[in-house]
């Protein structure tokens, strides 16, 4: 590896672990800025209680020890990222697991949900985009209608929707819970038609560009057929927008899964964030805001990849 | 004294109940068996032995094992046996304990425990074992003291011997047995207790009818039977081990999808059935109901600051507001109004005098509002006092404790209240924000719409003295909820607590809206299926599944 090479990833690590650090830092921060006292509102959790007389310092010497509230901010936040730079991301204050414990136990479901989601939105939308692009008035704009439509349909009511139809009414798929592969394709389809339509949007104008470029007409006179030009000449140019966006989409499909993991409810990362972030269970809102920092840059290093396979001028540079 | 938390899902897509109602196959009702609390033996089936009961729950708890929410409440109830429980009547009846008797002044309750019961881990169950329990729920030096809001003046608890445990108290408690009917009091295996917390709130263990196999977090628990089960409450229809070999307890937050798992017929019973599905679900499915003790929600009015620091506007806005029509509409009449802000009828000592009061007329509140110096009206309709309009805030948790259906209720009060000059606005807040307390001082609300569910009139103790969201302290309340507490005899109880429910009705501290429900539907061939009623957690260790 040359040294530009080397220097150059070695700028993006340490870009990707300033990207985490800051994550952190504003969630501890934002966490601990929430109004009202954290001990009164852990116990008044724990206890399912509003109190109005407000507990003595002695009732929360306690909790405070336990939890090292009593202890400064910046000392808290040192020993926080302390533990974050050794991977020990601390204790849940509700379920008194380790958070790590508690997110490895069941992001398997979400990856799997996530992953499945976008190669599906990528194969909806590269037929719909093969099959109708400039096609004729009729199919062109019916393509690009349910484009439209669906990049614009809500995740939650089309999980509700998909579930009645599919679950309920017809039975062909289980109604909850299932984390077998049957179970896993009306929540992914529910996550990949919004996206294939987004995805569908940059590629269609792209592509449409594409097939008027003179290598194309090119192709053509060379005896090539029409599918076998669309699929080997335009394609490769059209995705690349589509791929950039897919970094965002990987990040994105997650906040989707937490609405998604709960009409199906399918274990998973998403109601490990809804309660944790509504018990204000720092240690473990932390957790999963880096681990989604993670996959956002994990995510970016794979689009860069997908790039230089998709374009053969990038693989020289 | 617990705040239920339904989810955040628990706002229903008005489509989904649509849709799902045209996919129902007819309206046709088969035969239904509506079931209120407490066992009801089916007289003609005889218990088939084996199967598997799938229960569709909603929220996962946190952790298990541990005296925290109603709904780990629950779960634990099916691991755990409790000392006492208590029938349909309110009538407190033996369960680990045969018979107890409770000290002339009150402070002392002497407990005799049944003998042989053992834990599922082997260890027996004695009076040491309960002492260890108790140890851990009141042991001040950790954090789990939870169990404190439930009842004060806990001293010391001491084995006498092996079968008798003694409970001390600083100062005499009345409701102290109704209290430990609810399952945030079932006992551990002293055994268990010793591990670490990670562990006691993974793997619960206790005398009772299953035994947590596991937990598959974000989906459901793994129950199977207790096979040496023979520890079951006074009022249960049979001793000895359940019928069933399983049961699965999964969690389906979306109340479309917790529906669906019944009619599609993979669950064999689901908890809080969607209001706008009860009926249906009464024709098609055998239903049971529970009303949760304690408070209901209720209108909590702010009775130091603001406009509502005037009795007659407390009065007039519980006059003009037709609650009782709301609540019937919003809930599609399967909760009943609760005109008694105080207590839920469930509650042992409930007032049922009180439901009455404030009866909807907007003429009376017209004329309060006037008597109260709230005599102009500006161009919206609005009240005005010295060029002040009469704005009121609601301040309440949307979701975790105002459902869709309670928000509901809370709008039709808005339009009306604003017929007899109240402007009302609507604050949502976090369960976060709720528990945090950002919304308890006085210059933060007008009204906060909450409940307590509790399983004993002692919610009215502490409601004055802890969680006094009205502010309305009044030496007489005081008074009568120390006299209430401080009797042993249950008609001089019964005529304080009558007194407390008065002072906070009449004065419109508490205005009432609807108890929390607990609605439950089944497969009909789910048999003596029942619903206990410290505060409806499911029993399944009398079930059996006839087909």
């Amino acid at each position: 590896m040359s040294a530009v090479k080397a220097k150059r990833a070695l700028l993006r690590i340490l870009g990707a672990l300033l990207v985490i650090w800051a994550v952190a830092t504003i969630t501890f921060f934002v966490e601990a800025g929430l109004s009202g006292n954290r001990a009164e509102a852990l116990l008044n959790q724990m206890a399912g209680t509003t109190r109005s007389v407000e507990r003595t310092p002695a009732e929360l010497a306690p909790i405070n020890r336990e939890y090292g509230f009593d202890k400064p901010l910046m000392t808290q936040y040192v020993e926080y990222i302390g533990g974050i730079a050794r991977g020990d991301f601390g204790r849940s204050y509700l379920q008194h697991q380790s958070v790590l414990t508690i997110i490895s136990r069941q992001v398997g479901p979400t990856i799997a949900l996530t992953v499945s989601a976008l190669v599906l939105a990528w194969l909806i939308m590269l037929t719909r985009i093969v099959v109708t692009a400039r096609r004729g008035r009729f199919l062109t704009g019916f393509g690009s209608g349910v484009e439209i439509v669906s990049a614009g349909l809500p995740t939650y009511w089309l999980g509700v929707i998909l579930l009645v139809i599919f679950a309920i009414d017809l039975q062909i798929f289980p109604v909850q819970g299932e984390t077998s592969l049957v179970g896993l394709v009306l929540p992914a389809i529910t996550l990949a038609i919004p996206l294939s339509g987004f995805l569908g949007q940059v590629t269609r104008d792209e592509f449409e560009k594409v097939l008027e470029q003179p290598f194309v007409v090119s192709a053509r006179t060379r005896g090539m057929g029409d599918l076998a030009v669309r699929l080997r000449h335009v394609l490769r140019h059209a995705v690349l927008p589509a791929i950039t966006l897919s970094g965002w989409a990987l990040g994105a499909l997650i906040s989707g899964a937490v609405l998604v993991e709960a009409v199906f409810a399918r274990p998973g990362v998403g109601n490990i964030i809804v309660s944790a972030a509504q018990s204000r269970d720092v240690p473990l809102v932390s957790g999963i805001v880096v681990l989604v920092a993670i996959v956002y840059v994990i995510a970016n290093l794979l689009v860069d990849i997908a790039y230089t396979v998709v374009d053969p001028r990038l693989r020289s540079t | 004294m617990k705040l239920l938390r339904l989810s955040l899902s628990a706002a229903v897509l008005l489509l989904a109940s649509v849709l799902l109602a045209a996919c129902g196959s007819g309206t046709d009702s088969a035969s239904n068996v509506a079931h209120t609390d407490g066992p009801a033996a089916t007289a003609s089936t005889k218990p088939v032995k084996g199967g598997t009961i799938y229960y569709g729950g909603e929220q996962e708890p946190p952790c298990l094992g541990r005296p925290e929410w109603v709904q780990e409440a629950y779960i634990d109830r099916q691991v755990l046996d409790s000392l006492v429980s208590i029938d349909d009547n309110g009538k407190v009846i033996p369960w680990l304990a045969k018979s107890w008797t409770v000290s002339p002044d009150g402070k002392t309750y002497t407990f005799k425990l049944k003998p042989g019961v053992k834990f599922t881990d082997g260890t027996p169950f004695n009076a040491q074992a309960v002492v260890d329990n108790f140890n851990y729920w009141y042991d001040e030096k950790t954090t789990n003291y939870s169990n404190l809001g439930e009842f004060p003046f806990y001293k010391s608890s001491k084995a006498v011997d092996d079968l008798t445990f003694q409970l001390d108290l600083t100062h005499p408690y009345s409701p102290l047995l109704q209290t430990i009917t609810q399952a945030y009091f079932g006992i551990s295996s002293p055994q268990s207790l010793r591990r670490s917390e990670a562990e006691i709130c993974e793997d619960p263990i206790g005398t009772g009818p299953f035994i947590l196999d596991k937990w598959n977090h974000g989906q459901n628990l793994e129950f199977s039977t207790n096979p040496n089960y023979d520890s079951a409450p006074a009022n249960a229809i049979h001793q000895g081990a359940p019928y069933v070999e399983k049961l699965i307890w999964s969690f389906i937050p979306d109340p479309t999808t917790r529906y669906g798992s019944l009619t599609s017929g993979q669950s064999t019973a689901i908890y809080d059935v969607p209001t706008q599905n009860w009926e249906e679900a009464q024709g098609q499915f055998n239903t049971y109901e529970h009303m949760e003790g304690g408070k209901p929600v209720t209108l909590n009015m702010n009775t130091v600051a603001g406009p509502f620091a005037d009795l007659k506007v407390r009065q007039a806005f519980a006059y003009g507001t037709n609650r009782k029509a709301d609540v019937e509409s919003a809930f599609n009449g399967a909760v009943p109004y609760a005109g008694n802000g105080a207590l839920t009828l469930t509650t042992p000592d409930y007032d049922p005098q009180l439901a009455d009061a404030f009866s909807y007329d907007p003429k009376k509140a017209e004329g309060l509002l006037d008597e109260a110096g709230w005599t102009q009206k500006n161009s919206d309709g609005i009240r005005t006092k010295d060029g002040k309009e009469l704005t009121v805030k609601i301040v309440y948790a949307a979701g975790a404790v105002i459902t869709q259906e309670g928000l509901t209720v809370l709008q039709d009060i808005q339009q009306q209240a604003k017929q007899v000059g109240f402007d009302v606005v609507l604050v949502p807040i976090t369960i976060e924000q709720l528990f945090s307390g950002a919304y308890s001082k006085p210059n933060k609300f007008d009204i906060i719409a909450q409940y307590f569910t509790h399983s004993s009139p002692g919610v009215l103790w502490a409601g004055v003295r802890q969680f006094n969201q009205s502010m309305f302290e009044p030496p007489a309340l005081l008074q009568a909820t120390e006299e209430a507490v401080s009797t042993n005899d249950p008609a001089k109880q019964k005529a304080a607590w009558y007194k407390a429910q008065e002072l906070l009705v009449k004065n419109a501290a508490m205005v009432g809206l609807y108890p929390q429900p607990v609605l439950v539907a089944a497969k009909p061939e789910l048999q003596d299926f029942w619903l206990e009623a410290s505060q409806g957690e499911p029993v399944f260790s009398d079930a059996f599944l006839s087909q």
